[in-house]
């Protein structure tokens, strides 16, 4: 751990093919702790494929994954899960038929927590994110903002938290949800040292919200820095005006 | 039979379950065609009208429970489909028993006993064997080169997009619904007079056909010819050299090794999740 | 946790009134409700499967053949008691169950459904044209448990081994691992995303819900004193589905109530044995066509209709 010094993540030269197409072409990526880290691109630039491939529910065609220098490409989904590696989908995927309360618990079980831990830990997050009183709803009859919320919430539960990937967390969603979501990003950062890393189609968030942004296009990385920096790399410039 | 199974689900997704049900009414409609219409001469005919018949059934009952499943009514589908689809194989086959009662019918032969070379085969077997050859050919041509074949190739591949190209998609969705039950018809047609006809007939084929498409891999077409093969020789070989009587065990153990070396069939493909 | 709520007094109360019921009631009416009882924990044990986990096995009935056929047969050719032979019969449903589950459970949920149905088929057969060692289409005569033919202590027993499956069930369903399958169902990917084995906890399920069939059906073999390839047939898998849809999915007492009345009805048509048949599957169409739920949804519906009628429109819940 120590020779890695600051590095959580590291993506190296990952490659992944569907059939013949190239949905991601040699990416490489590195990830320091405490990072709030942007991944942005135009539409099938490959940032859901590479969340997929970092969070196990794809294997790379070729390329490694390491985590804490440690090679994470072909582990097992819910092995990443249990490393510290929580995620959040496009589509806020909850578990439906259950309650909020039911939902938030699930990844405190499954790292082993005990029910009346886990059940404090998530009243206490509940409240944080405006959701105490739908908390024994089925989370079918949520909003889809406060599914979004609900999803994002509950990969805090998590107790050894310390990589969150995060799919559009904004997409759809109410300005006043927004902000509930960009607090508890801030919060579990500054307090927990949690590393985030979040796809977004909105720069003006992004811009405020992370420090270092990586850009995607086709598959390939093109671009990497701050806002600024990056705003001036020319095919980026092309990506997003030249279409 | 398992071109039918496969063809719904490479199509929609669904797997019926009462296949066996139409496969058995096509056999009835057929041993009613010939013995107070038709006559055992034009059983050709008859296995046509047969296939026509439990093509509109199938469309029939896809318009009605099938469907909902796609227009968003229903949440669970596979749950949905599976039950709705057992429920109807037990309702089709207590019905028949009680119009036609738990009795074996016998249609009369296609064709009497022939000889290849010196090899004596049964002229219903022959028949049966090249009626299954010709459809087979038939519904590949139709998926190749037709229209319309190309668009269920279309649907099979890509639901929304397909939509998008101004296919409409719920309208294949019942002919593809219609096409595999009324193979599984015209196969209940050919094969009366082996299997026999009665309300339980269509159980061996369906068990078969739902081996053949595992070992063939899900949704996969040119996988059903090798598997149907390779399990035809399983059998025979098991049949042959351990014993004849326990035949359906060779396929069950042979579909074991497979699934355990290849986990998604001979020809399928581990699904796109996400 | 409140022990003394209007539920649990219910139960204790249905409870107390199955145990008085054989004074009451006939012989013929006790060997009924028996059989009522195996097919009740068939049920909910499917429904832990089918409704709770999403996962579809077509063997359920299989499984209870080959219980009761193991430790028949282990009686009546090897003569081992009955202490030797019912966990025998369930160890082997197990270790058939896990090896199955290992194989289909790794790939889409659908292999499930699809290779478990043909290993009934091949099950059934093997048991049918074996009769040298099974007796073939004419059946076998187990042994009888008590050594009676009067129906009233296999009713206690079956009362026993019906209270003893529900309640594994529902503390399945309370803990961790409950909340792992619902989720499971749910949302696969997602479960495996939060950290859930999915794999393993569908063989878990896969396991559990076999090993309580083949429970069930080594002891069922033992009380009706004769076992028959009839128990393999795809007919009886089919009544399991309908008395859980009846009953109700993914509801606990569902299956219980699917399971009691249908049988009950169907006692009382037993003239009409395709008749009742087709009226109950084209009862299971309906309900998943038009209202998913059952008999137990159809209770709480009338239950909420009744609250709201009784208080008024200012405490009337929102439905979501």
């Amino acid at each position: 751990m120590d020779d890695q010094g600051n590095q959580l993540l590291e993506v190296k030269n990952v490659v992944k093919m569907f059939g013949g197409l190239r949905a991601n072409d040699n990416v490489s990526i590195q990830i320091e702790k405490g990072e709030i880290r942007g991944l942005i691109g135009p539409n099938g630039s490959g940032k859901t494929t590479l969340i997929n491939l970092i969070t196990g529910i794809y294997d790379v065609t070729e390329g490694s994954i390491y985590y804490y220098g440690k090679r994470i490409d072909g582990v097992k989904a819910n092995v990443i899960a249990s490393m510290g590696i929580m995620r959040t989908f496009q589509v806020a995927r909850v578990f439906r038929d259950m309650t909020v309360l039911e939902n938030m618990l699930i990844p405190a079980f499954t790292q082993g927590q005990s029910g009346s831990e886990a059940k404090t830990r998530a009243e206490e997050l509940l409240d944080f994110a405006l959701l105490t009183r739908l908390k024994d709803k089925q989370a079918k009859s949520l909003s889809g903002g406060q599914n979004m919320l609900l999803q994002i919430v509950r990969g805090f539960m998590h107790k050894d938290l310390k990589l969150y990937v995060m799919d559009e967390p904004f997409a759809g969603v109410h300005q006043s949800i927004k902000g509930i979501i960009i607090e508890s990003i801030k919060m579990m950062n500054q307090e927990k040292g949690v590393t985030f890393l979040v796809v977004s189609h909105e720069m003006s968030t992004v811009r405020t919200l992370c420090n270092k942004i990586t850009v995607l296009c086709k598959g390939e990385r093109i671009a990497e820095g701050t806002m600024e920096e990056v705003a001036n790399v020319p095919e980026v410039i092309d990506a997003y005006l030249g279409g | 039979m398992s071109m039918g199974i496969n063809f719904i689900y490479g199509i929609m997704k669904v797997i019926n379950w009462s296949m066996g049900e139409f496969f058995m009414i096509g056999a009835f409609v057929q041993y009613i065609l010939l013995t107070s219409f038709l006559g055992a001469t034009y059983w050709y005919v008859g296995v046509v009208i047969s296939a026509l018949i439990v093509f509109f059934l199938g469309a029939l009952v896809q318009r009605l429970l099938i469907k909902p499943m796609f227009v968003g009514i229903i949440e669970a589908k596979m749950e949905y489909a599976t039950i709705v689809t057992i429920a109807m194989a037990i309702f089709l086959r207590n019905l028949a028993v009680l119009i036609g009662g738990p009795y074996i019918y016998t249609p009369p032969d296609y064709a009497g006993p022939t000889q290849i070379l010196t090899l004596p085969i049964s002229g219903n077997r022959l028949v049966a064997l090249i009626g299954a050859l010709f459809l087979l050919a038939l519904f590949y041509y139709f998926i190749k080169k037709s229209w319309t074949g190309k668009a269920f190739q279309g649907v099979a591949q890509n639901r929304s997009g397909v939509q998008t190209a101004g296919v409409n998609v719920l309208k294949y969705d019942m002919l593809a619904f219609g096409i595999g039950t009324a193979l599984a018809g015209a196969g209940g047609a050919l094969l009366a007079p082996i299997f026999l006809v009665h309300p339980m007939c269509g159980l061996v084929p369906t068990v078969r056909g739902f081996e053949i498409i595992v070992i063939a891999g899900l949704g996969s077409i040119p996988g059903i010819l090798v598997a149907g093969l390779t399990l035809g020789i399983a059998e025979s070989l098991g049949s042959a050299f351990i014993n004849p009587s326990f035949v359906d065990i060779y396929g069950f153990i042979l579909l074991v090794i497979i699934l355990s070396i290849k986990p998604y069939g001979l020809f399928g493909k581990a699904e796109r999740e996400v | 946790m409140k022990i003394f709520t209007l539920k649990n007094i219910g139960m204790l109360v249905l409870l107390i009134v199955a145990v008085f019921l054989p004074f009451v009631i006939s012989d013929y009416w006790c060997y009924v409700l028996t059989v009522a009882f195996f097919y009740t924990i068939m049920a909910a044990s499917w429904n832990l499967l089918g409704g709770y986990t999403g996962q579809f096995s077509l063997g359920h009935h299989t499984f209870a053949m080959i219980g009761a056929y193991t430790s028949t047969l282990l009686m009546s050719k090897a003569g081992a008691p009955f202490w030797v032979s019912i966990p025998a019969g369930i160890l082997l449903t197990i270790f058939i169950s896990c090896a199955l589950g290992i194989l289909c459970l790794r790939v889409h949920g659908i292999y499930l459904a699809l290779i478990t149905w043909a290993f009934a088929e091949v099950v059934r057969n093997y048991f049918r044209l074996h009769y040298a060692f099974t007796g073939g289409d004419r059946g076998i005569d187990s042994p009888l448990i008590f050594g009676t033919m009067k129906p009233t202590p296999y009713y206690y027993l079956f009362l026993g081994i019906t209270v003893f499956a529900i309640v594994l069930i529902a503390i399945i369903m309370r803990s961790r691992i409950g909340y792992y399958l619902r989720s499971i169902r749910d949302d696969s990917i997602a479960a495996r995303s939060m950290g859930v084995d999915i794999v393993r906890y569908k063989i878990f399920a896969f396991i559990a819900a076999s090993g309580i069939a083949g429970m069930a059906g080594a002891f069922y073999g033992h009380s009706i004193g004769l076992i028959s390839p009839v128990m393999g047939d795809f007919n009886e898998m089919a009544m399991i589905i309908i008395f859980v849809v009846i009953g109700g999915m993914r509801t606990q007492a569902g299956p219980v109530v699917g399971a009691i009345s249908v049988r009950y009805t169907m006692e009382i048509l037993r003239e009409y044995y395709e008749i009742r048949i087709v009226i109950l599957t084209a009862i299971v169409i309906l309900i998943m066509r038009f209202f998913n739920g059952g008999l137990m949804e159809l209770f709480r519906r009338v239950k909420k209709w009744i609250r709201r009628d009784g208080e008024g429109p200012a405490s009337a819940y929102q439905e979501p």
